[in-house]
Order: C-alpha cells, then structure tokens, then sequence
C-alpha cells in the first residue's frame, strides 16, 4: 500500500471519528456501557482506581477530541513499533 | 465491557493476568513467524482506528450504550496472533492512559476482549466458506462480543461465589445482564465489522490476498 493511501486512511478515520464524536454527544454521552449497567442493577458502586490514570476522555467535545487524536497518535505509534520489533526479532 | 479495579476476586485477577500474559507471549511469537513487514503499517492503522472507534458508545436502547471493540475486525484483517497484540496494545493504553479499566483488571481485559474476543472471531470466520464471508464477519463480529460478555458474567458470578460477595455480582444478575446488553451491542458490532470489511474489499483489496498472516 502506498504511503498517499495510508495518509488519505489516517486523515479519513480522523474526520469519521469528528463527526462520530459529535453524534456519541448529541445523543449517548450520559449513558453506562453493558457492563455499567449491569453493575447499577446489582447495586454495586465502581470504587476507587488502584492507579490514578494522567488523562481521561474529557466530559465535552474539544478534551474528547483531543484524547481521541492523543490515543490514536500513540496507538499508530507503538503498533508499529511492536510491529517492527517482532520483524526485527525474526531476522536476527 | 471494561472491567474496572477493586470489582474482581483478587485471586481471579492473578488467573486473568496469567493467561493473558501467556496468550500475548504466544502472539508474540507467533506474530513474529508470520507478520510480513509490508503489513507493519496496516497493523498500525488499525490499531488507532479500533482505538477510536473504541471511544465512540452508540445508544442500544434503554439508557445503555455500546462500542466496537474491534476483535472480529482486526482478527479478519491480521489474522489471530496480530489482532491479539493490537487488542493488548489498545488495552493497555486506556488502562494507563485514560482509566478506562482497571490496571489490576487488564488481564481479565485482556482476556475477555483481546483472547476470548479474537479466538471466538478466528474459529468462526476461518470456517466460513468465500460466498458467505459478509455474513461470516457479522456473526463474527456478534459472537466475539457475546463471548467476551459471557467470560466477564462468569467472572462477576465466580468472584462473587468465591469472596462470600465481597467482590463480583451474583451470577443471576450478571448472566442475564451482560448477555441480555450485549446480544444488542453485538448485532451494532458485527454491523460495523461487515461494512468496514465490504469497504476495505472495495478499496484495498490486496491486504485480504496475503497469505502471510491471514487468520494466522
């Protein structure tokens, strides 16, 4: 695959995630996943974080983007770094 | 579906990291036997997009929301060992970069989503015949969340049995729950699987004619 293609992938699934973000604030930011809601029916509280992460996904549009774009730079990143390594490993 | 500290029976967290760790050392090797260099950044591209696509819940109805995991898709594009480190890797992230799952639950994480996940996508796609392959994904993509759900009922259930409900949830609440949820998260997941491999049918048809790493 050349690299126009996967620069033209890269920018397209960033557009898809702006205008993906937009509808996950217009219409489900305030609601629980399967499993939250499972725990809400059991009456089981979420505690206190073993390890206090440095980022969240924000609670507004602009923060959520930004982690969004945060995460899938790094994602990218060491993906292709394990990817590499692996190939690396093989040859010697 | 992201199992957050302090819910799981400690002792069920150390069986949760313990495979998960054995399964990713798996893929590791196995990956490095089959993965072609010229897939390093198709590896990598999926890998932010599943992330993405991981942030963005959708409405199923009733004030519940649910997300792609991705398991089924990176599985059919990858192959099994890949898809399992990109699921790791992903996990990973959010765990020590976002809270989103408990760090001490990134093995049963791991496990659910990344093993159970990808393992239920590869048996069921890899036995699906050329003409049947959309449908195939879109089963796929349906078992592999259900399967995951269904191994995270089974672990709220057993941490509950096993503390005397110090942990966990007791099993009839959880079984029903978890499967009830994601019966309709996954009909959204295998939805989203089918479109996105129909598309990269369409537009990038030689990453599915690499023998080398597909489904292995």
């Amino acid at each position: 695959m050349k690299t126009t293609r996967y620069i033209a992938a890269l920018v397209g699934i960033i557009i898809l995630f702006a205008i993906g973000l937009e509808l996950f604030f217009l219409f489900s930011a305030g609601y629980g996943d399967g499993l939250e809601k499972t725990l809400e029916k059991a009456g089981v509280e979420e505690g206190e974080p073993f390890f206090r992460a440095p980022l969240d996904y924000g609670d507004d549009y602009a923060s959520a983007f930004l982690a969004g774009i945060v995460g899938f730079t790094l994602l990218f990143i060491l993906a292709y770094a394990v990817g590499r390594f692996v190939i690396a490993r093989r040859a010697a | 579906m992201h199992i957050p500290d302090g819910l799981m029976w400690p002792a069920l967290l150390g069986i949760g990291w313990i495979i998960s760790v054995g399964a990713v050392w798996y893929a590791l090797r196995k990956t490095r036997l089959t993965l072609a260099r010229e897939r390093i950044p198709l590896m990598a591209l999926l890998g932010a997009g599943i992330f993405v696509a991981q942030m963005l819940n959708f409405p199923i109805g009733g004030g519940t929301t649910g997300h792609l995991v991705g398991a089924a898709l990176a599985t059919i594009v990858l192959g099994f060992a890949p898809a399992v480190l990109v699921l790791a890797l992903i996990l990973i992230v959010q765990a020590l970069l976002f809270g989103d799952g408990g760090v001490t639950a990134l093995g049963l994480n791991m496990l659910n989503m990344a093993v159970i996940g990808c393992g239920v996508a590869r048996a069921i796609y890899g036995r699906s015949s050329d003409s049947g392959k959309h449908l195939a994904a879109i089963v796929a993509g349906w078992a592999a969340v259900l399967a995951g759900a269904l191994a995270c009922a089974v672990e709220l259930g057993a941490s509950y049995w096993a503390s005397g409900g110090s942990y966990g949830i007791p099993m009839a609440i959880a079984l029903p729950s978890m499967l009830g949820y994601h019966a309709l998260i996954g009909v959204g997941e295998g939805l989203l699987t089918s479109g996105i491999i129909l598309y990269l049918h369409q537009v990038l048809p030689e990453i599915f004619a690499s023998p080398r790493g597909q489904l292995a």
